[in-house]
C-alpha cells in the first residue's frame, strides 16, 4: 500500500529578470509511488533536482520555485490529502513536523544559534502537541533523547558548542519526536566523517524500527542507499531514469547512466581507473532534447535525439526510462557496443 | 569565564579614554596660536593702555587658568588633576564661565532630543524592516519600503524646513523655536512638560522621519539574509507558526547588527545635532560646540571632546558587555 503518490510531478525555478523568463526545470515530470514502511532513495549527482524534489513534496514552495503540474498525495490512515492542493498555509503547517518531517541536509546549521536546544523542541512540541514546557514536556522530550542514545544535558546547550556529529543526531531527534509517518532525509551523511555517518545511519535505522515510519532519503552516496534503502529511484536532470529494489538496481542496471554510476564507486583492492559519465550534468535551463542522457551516453541512437522515453517496468518492479530497453533493439545495440570496445 | 570576558573589554576600555584624553590634551598644543597672547592682543588692541608689568601679571594669571604653566609634562599632569576635579577651566569667550556649567546647560536638551529620536526611529524602524522581510508580498511592506526609499535621500535640512514651513507657519500647530516658551517658569509641573513636549515635537519629527528609513533598510538587509538560513528553512519545515518564525528565528537574529547600530549612535549623542538645532532654534551641544570652533574657544572644544570620547566608548563598553546575552556565540570567548 502506498503512503505517499508522485503523479507528473514539474516543479520549476521561473526568475524574471529584464523581461526575460528564465526556467530552471528541476523537476520536470516525476511519477512515483512510495509503499508504507519502506525506505525509499533518491540517487543522483548534484544539481539533478532531488533537494526540489523533496520541497514540492512536503509542499515548501516559495518563489522563485513553481509547481506547474501534477499532484503530491498522502494517503494516511485516517486520511487522504494533496498537500499541493491545500490552500490554508495553516493546513499545510499542521502536517509539517507532525505528518512529515525533515532531516536535513547540513546540520550544521539547522538549529537556531541564538537559542538553547531545549527551545527548538519546546518550539515543535507546544506547537504541534500544545505541550508548553513542565514535566510532561520534560518526560517526553527524555525519553525520546535517551532512546536515541543522546543526553538530557545537550538541551542546555547552544548549537556552536555541540560536533557536527551530536547536532545532526540531535536535528533527527526534533525529526522524529511526533513520530511522523513520513521523513524525508535529504543528505543527511554529507560532511560527517564516517564514523559518524555510521551512528547516523545506525540511527535512522533504530527509528524506522520503532516508529515504522516511512523514509525517503535522497543522497548523491550510493553507499548509504545500498545500506539503508528498500527501493531506489535514480535521477537525472529533473527526471526519474531507473527505479527498483535495490539489490536489482545494484546487480543488473539497466539504464546506461545508472550503469556507470555504479561502475564509478571503487571496490576495495581494486586499483584500477574508475570509469565516470564523459562530460558534465546538462543545464537545467535549457535540457537537451529527447532523452535527456543522450549527450553523454555511449550507446545513443538517433531515436534519442528526438523522442523523450516513458518509465517502463521492464521487470516486477524494474522501471527504466531508456530505448535500449525496448525488446530487440536492445540486443543489437549491445552487440554494438561491444564490438565499438 | 566572567574574569575573562569582563577584564580584558574593561582594560580595553580605559585605553581607550587615556589615549582620547591625551589626544585631546595634545592636538590643541599643536596648534601655531597661542590663546594667551590672543586674549592678550584683543586687549591692546581696544586701545586700552597697559603697563608691561601688569601685562606679565596678566599673562601668568591667564596661562594659570587656561593650564598652560609650565612645561608639557607639569601641564598634562595638572590637565588630569583637574579632569578628575571635574574642572575643564573656563570658557574664553565667556570668561569666566566655567566650561563645565556650559556643557551642563547645554547636555540635557541634546540628550533629550537626541535619546528620544533614536529610540523612536530605532523601534519603528527594526519593527518594520522585520515585519517587511517576513510578509514580502504585503501591500504595506511594499508601500513602507518605496517610502523608506523615496525619504532616505532628502537631504535632512530640507526635510526640517519642510516640517517647520508647514506645521508652524502654514498650519501653526508647533513653535517656531526654542526649547520652551519665553517666560515660563521651569519646574516639574505638568505646564511646563507640556511646552516642553510641544517645542521637542518638531524637531524629533523631522530626525525620525529620516532615520526610520534608514534602521528599516538595516533591519531588511540583515533580516532578508537570515530568510534563507538553514535554521529558518527548518523551522518553516517543522510546521511552526508564522509568528513564531517571525520573533523567535527571523527578528531574534536580525536584532544583533541592531543593537550594535543603536549603541554606536547613542555614543555620538554628545556631538549634538547641528542642524536641527540651527532650524529649530533649539538649545544643545551642536550651537555649543559650533560657536566654540568659531571663536577659537580650545577649553570649550576639549571639554566637549572629552564628554564625545567618554560617551561613545561607555556607550561601546555596555553594548560589549551586553552583547553576550544577545548572541551566545560570543559568550566566554
Amino acid at each position: 500500500m502506498s503512503i505517499l503518490s508522485v503523479e507528473n510531478l514539474k516543479a520549476h525555478y521561473v526568475t524574471e529578470k529584464r523581461r526575460k523568463i528564465t526556467r530552471v526545470l528541476a523537476v520536470d515530470g516525476v511519477t512515483f509511488h512510495i509503499n508504507k514502511n519502506e525506505i525509499y532513495g533518491i540517487a543522483g549527482e548534484s544539481g539533478c533536482g532531488k533537494s526540489t524534489l523533496l520541497k514540492a513534496m512536503s509542499g515548501l514552495i516559495k518563489p522563485p520555485l513553481q509547481v506547474l503540474e501534477g499532484e503530491v498525495k498522502y494517503h494516511f490512515d485516517d486520511r487522504e490529502l494533496d498537500i499541493l492542493a491545500l490552500r490554508g498555509e495553516k493546513e499545510r503547517r499542521e502536517i509539517r513536523g507532525a505528518r512529515i518531517s525533515h532531516i536535513p541536509q547540513g546540520s550544521m546549521s539547522v538549529l537556531n544559534p541564538v537559542r538553547r536546544i531545549r527551545k527548538s523542541f519546546e518550539d515543535i512540541v507546544g506547537t504541534h502537541l500544545g505541550i508548553r514546557g513542565g514535566s510532561e514536556f520534560e518526560e517526553l522530550v527524555k525519553s525520546h533523547i535517551e532512546a536515541l542514545g543522546l543526553d538530557w544535558n545537550v538541551m542546555h546547550s547552544f548549537p556552536h558548542q555541540l560536533s557536527g556529529g551530536m547536532r545532526q543526531r540531535i536535528t533527527i531527534a526534533l525529526a522524529t519526536i511526533l513520530k511522523p509517518d513520513v521523513i524525508f532525509a535529504d543528505e543527511p551523511t554529507t560532511a560527517l566523517d564516517v564514523v559518524v555517518q555510521r551512528g547516523v545511519v545506525q540511527l535512522i535505522k533504530k527509528i524506522k524500527q520503532e516508529q515504522q515510519n516511512t523514509m525517503v532519503i535522497v543522497t548523491h552516496d550510493l553507499a548509504i542507499h545500498a545500506n539503508l534503502c528498500d527501493r531506489l529511484a535514480i535521477m537525472y536532470a529533473g527526471r526519474i531514469v531507473e527505479e527498483a529494489n535495490v539489490d536489482d538496481m545494484f546487480q543488473t542496471p539497466k539504464h546506461p547512466y545508472t550503469e556507470m554510476l555504479l561502475n564509478s564507486l571503487p571496490t576495495l583492492g581494486d586499483r584500477s581507473v574508475r570509469e565516470s559519465a564523459p562530460g558534465a550534468p546538462p543545464s537545467l535551463v535549457n535540457p537537451p532534447s529527447g532523452c535527456r542522457f543522450h549527450p553523454r551516453c555511449p550507446k545513443v541512437m538517433e531515436k534519442c535525439r528526438l523522442e523523450v522515453p516513458e518509465l517502463i517496468e521492464v521487470e516486477s518492479g524494474h522501471q527504466v526510462a531508456c530505448f535500449l530497453q525496448e525488446g530487440r533493439v536492445y540486443e543489437q545495440t549491445r552487440e554494438l557496443g561491444a564490438n565499438y570496445h | 569565564m566572567f574574569k575573562k570576558f569582563f577584564i580584558p573589554r574593561l582594560i580595553q576600555y580605559f585605553t581607550v579614554l587615556f589615549i582620547g584624553i591625551t589626544l585631546v590634551f595634545v592636538i590643541p598644543r599643536l596648534l601655531p596660536s597661542d590663546p594667551v597672547a590672543t586674549q592678550l592682543q584683543r586687549m591692546t588692541a581696544q586701545g586700552q593702555y597697559l603697563d608691561p608689568a601688569a601685562v606679565e601679571e596678566l599673562r601668568e594669571s591667564l596661562e594659570e587658568l587656561y593650564g598652560l604653566k609650565g612645561g608639557m609634562l607639569q601641564q598634562y599632569l595638572s590637565y588630569w588633576k583637574r579632569l578628575f576635579s571635574g574642572d575643564l577651566g573656563p570658557s574664553f569667550t565667556q570668561f569666566p564661565t566655567p566650561v563645565i556649567s556650559l556643557i551642563k546647560m547645554s547636555l540635557p536638551w541634546t540628550v533629550g532630543l537626541l535619546l528620544a529620536s533614536l529610540s523612536i526611529s530605532w523601534i519603528i524602524g527594526t519593527i518594520l524592516g522585520g515585519v517587511k522581510v517576513s510578509f514580502p508580498n504585503s501591500l504595506v511592506a511594499r508601500a513602507m519600503e518605496l517610502v523608506a526609499m523615496g525619504m532616505r535621500p532628502i537631504p535632512y535640512y530640507i526635510m526640517a524646513l519642510v516640517l517647520l514651513i508647514l506645521l508652524s507657519f502654514i498650519f501653526p500647530i508647533f513653535p517656531m523655536a526654542g526649547g520652551y516658551s519665553v517666560g515660563s517658569k521651569v519646574g516639574l509641573n505638568m505646564r511646563f512638560i507640556k511646552d516642553l513636549l510641544r517645542h521637542a515635537f518638531l524637531p524629533i519629527l523631522s530626525m525620525v522621519v529620516l532615520e526610520i528609513g534608514g534602521w528599516f533598510l538595516q533591519m531588511r538587509n540583515v533580516a532578508s539574509n537570515l530568510v534563507e538560513e538553514d535554521y529558518v528553512v527548518y523551522a518553516e519545515a517543522s510546521g511552526l507558526p508564522k509568528s513564531k518564525i517571525v520573533f523567535r528565528y527571523i527578528m531574534r537574529n536580525a536584532i544583533i547588527p541592531q543593537i550594535t547600530g543603536l549603541g554606536l549612535n547613542i555614543g555620538f549623542i554628545f556631538g549634538g545635532a547641528l542642524i536641527t538645532e540651527i532650524v529649530f532654534s533649539y538649545p544643545g551641544m551642536g550651537t555649543l560646540l559650533y560657536s566654540a570652533i568659531l571663536a577659537g574657544d580650545y577649553n570649550l572644544i576639549m571639554g566637549i571632546n572629552i564628554f564625545s570620547i567618554v560617551g561613545v566608548s561607555t556607550a561601546m563598553l555596555i553594548i560589549d558587555l551586553l552583547y553576550p546575552l544577545l548572541d551566545p556565540r560570543v559568550r566566554y570567548q
